[in-house]
């Protein structure tokens, strides 16, 4: 990518997990900067809350700088942080106990003359939405996690396989078994309204 | 609902649902993972600068809470730790929720800034002014500079014209925005929602995007990295490109081809 900024080329991740192996914190905090959307987005999905998800990442984050010695060197970065950071919100979220709220939100119905061409499409859009976010939270952490990998950050197979610690083979049958108990859960939502 | 819903449009769903999460900023993160790296790593060489950046690292971190704690000192703490040059970034002022106002918009409601002309935003920001040189879009009928939170943001608007299809901000043709910052393919993706397509090409010898079909949003990356999310005003066809370090985008209603015809006389 073009680029002529004064940092100028982007530094390989590779080499920035070097040098922070080696001790150097500006080398970690460049990677901090480029993966810290990233991170707080999983955690957010994870935890729910803004608070909770900040605390996980920058956990998460702590957490893999003294674990880089156990980093395989020329792996990719991204998904093996990743999966620090969801297991961290993870863990997180179940000592605080199921029963706290998943606050998940999303932005409300802004104009979608571009997805949904008429008033009745809109409406039904932002119908299943509800429908589905309502399903999300209620949903175990981990299955979460598998549909936002897929759907929320388009992450690849490969990359969804290394951030789950699953074989590449198991990505399709964990994402499905996740699918099948959102439905479930969208089956079962309250009708008493 | 009554009825189930279709494989399909159960995965759009989930990626509209993605579009719209309120994430929580992150920006916030490096300087606070940061300050918490005083203890060097087991059995490696330690700091290259021993003394003093631990200790930066704590005044940088009760900077950064007295900073939250009181708005107003906020730029003042954000001026004190750019000036000496260390990596903290500016605390967020709030989430950015893209929740423009819509009903019956008007560009100056729609694109947030102040109004201004190009001589004008050519002194204040800190990137090379560009703008297309077609005959049809030489000069913008006018300016909109957004410089707040840390970021400039130009946007170049441009009135009703012959060879423009209307769009869906009233009296507005095309707009030419630019802002320091690049584009991340690994994010891009999420913008080409359904209904949307989404197509790389080379512009100006960069790389590219060519949304078509009204997408909605996107991302960048930031001047300090972070990941960045920007809502498209025009819902029209949209080419992003990436020159010299800014990102440059049209959003008009126009084809590719137009598109790239104007991106190739930006200057």
């Amino acid at each position: 990518m073009e680029t002529d900024s004064v940092e100028g080329r982007p530094t390989e991740d590779a080499e920035l997990v070097e040098r922070s192996r080696q001790g150097d914190a500006d080398a970690y905090a460049e990677l901090v900067t480029r993966y810290q959307g990233m991170a707080a987005r999983t955690a957010y999905v994870i935890c729910g809350s803004d608070a909770d998800a900040e605390e996980a990442a920058q956990e998460g984050f702590v957490k893999a700088f003294y674990a880089l010695d156990r980093f395989r060197a020329g792996a990719p970065f991204r998904p093996w942080l990743l999966r620090i950071v969801a297991n961290e919100a993870i863990n997180r979220r179940k000592s605080a106990g199921r029963r706290a709220t998943v606050e998940l939100s999303v932005a409300g119905d802004r104009p979608s003359a571009d997805t949904a061409p008429s008033p009745e499409g809109a409406a039904l859009a932002s119908e299943r939405r509800t429908l589905v976010l309502d399903a999300l939270k209620r949903m175990r952490e981990e299955d979460r996690l598998v549909i936002a990998y897929r759907y929320f950050f388009d992450l690849s197979e490969g990359e969804m396989a290394d951030a789950l610690s699953v074989a590449r083979g198991t990505v399709k049958s964990r994402l499905s078994r996740a699918l099948a108990r959102l439905r479930a859960l969208i089956a079962e939502a309250p009708t008493d309204e | 609902m009554s009825e189930p819903m279709r494989d399909e449009e159960l995965a759009a769903t989930l990626v509209d649902i993605g579009e719209r999460l309120f994430y929580p900023p992150a920006t916030r993160l490096a300087t606070a993972v940061r300050a918490r790296l005083r203890e060097p790593r087991p059995r490696r060489v330690p700091w290259r600068a021993p003394a003093l950046v631990p200790a930066f690292a704590t005044l940088a971190l009760l900077l950064l809470v007295v900073a939250i704690a009181s708005p107003g000192l906020r730029s003042a703490a954000r001026e004190f730790l750019h000036l000496r040059g260390i990596d903290i970034f500016p605390v967020p002022s709030a989430p950015s929720a893209p929740s423009a106002p819509t009903v019956a918009p008007s560009p100056s409601v729609v694109i947030p800034g102040e109004r201004t002309t190009l001589e004008d935003a050519r002194r204040r920001v800190s990137f090379t002014v560009r703008q297309p040189t077609v005959p049809e879009l030489t000069s913008p009928d006018y300016v909109v500079l957004d410089a707040a939170g840390g970021v400039e943001r130009l946007t170049l608007v441009y009135g009703d014209r012959a060879g423009f299809a209307a769009s869906q901000l009233p009296g507005v043709a095309a707009l030419f925005v630019e802002f320091r910052g690049a584009v991340d393919a690994t994010f891009f993706g999420k913008a080409a929602g359904p209904g949307t397509t989404l197509e790389e090409v080379t512009v100006n010898g960069g790389r590219g995007f060519w949304l078509a079909g009204a997408p909605h949003l996107f991302f960048y990356r930031d001047p300090s990295g972070a990941i960045q999310q920007e809502t498209l005003r025009l819902a029209g066809n949209t080419l992003i490109w990436e020159q010299g370090g800014v990102t440059l985008r049209i959003e008009a209603a126009v084809t590719k081809e137009q598109a790239l015809r104007i991106a190739a006389s930006v200057r």
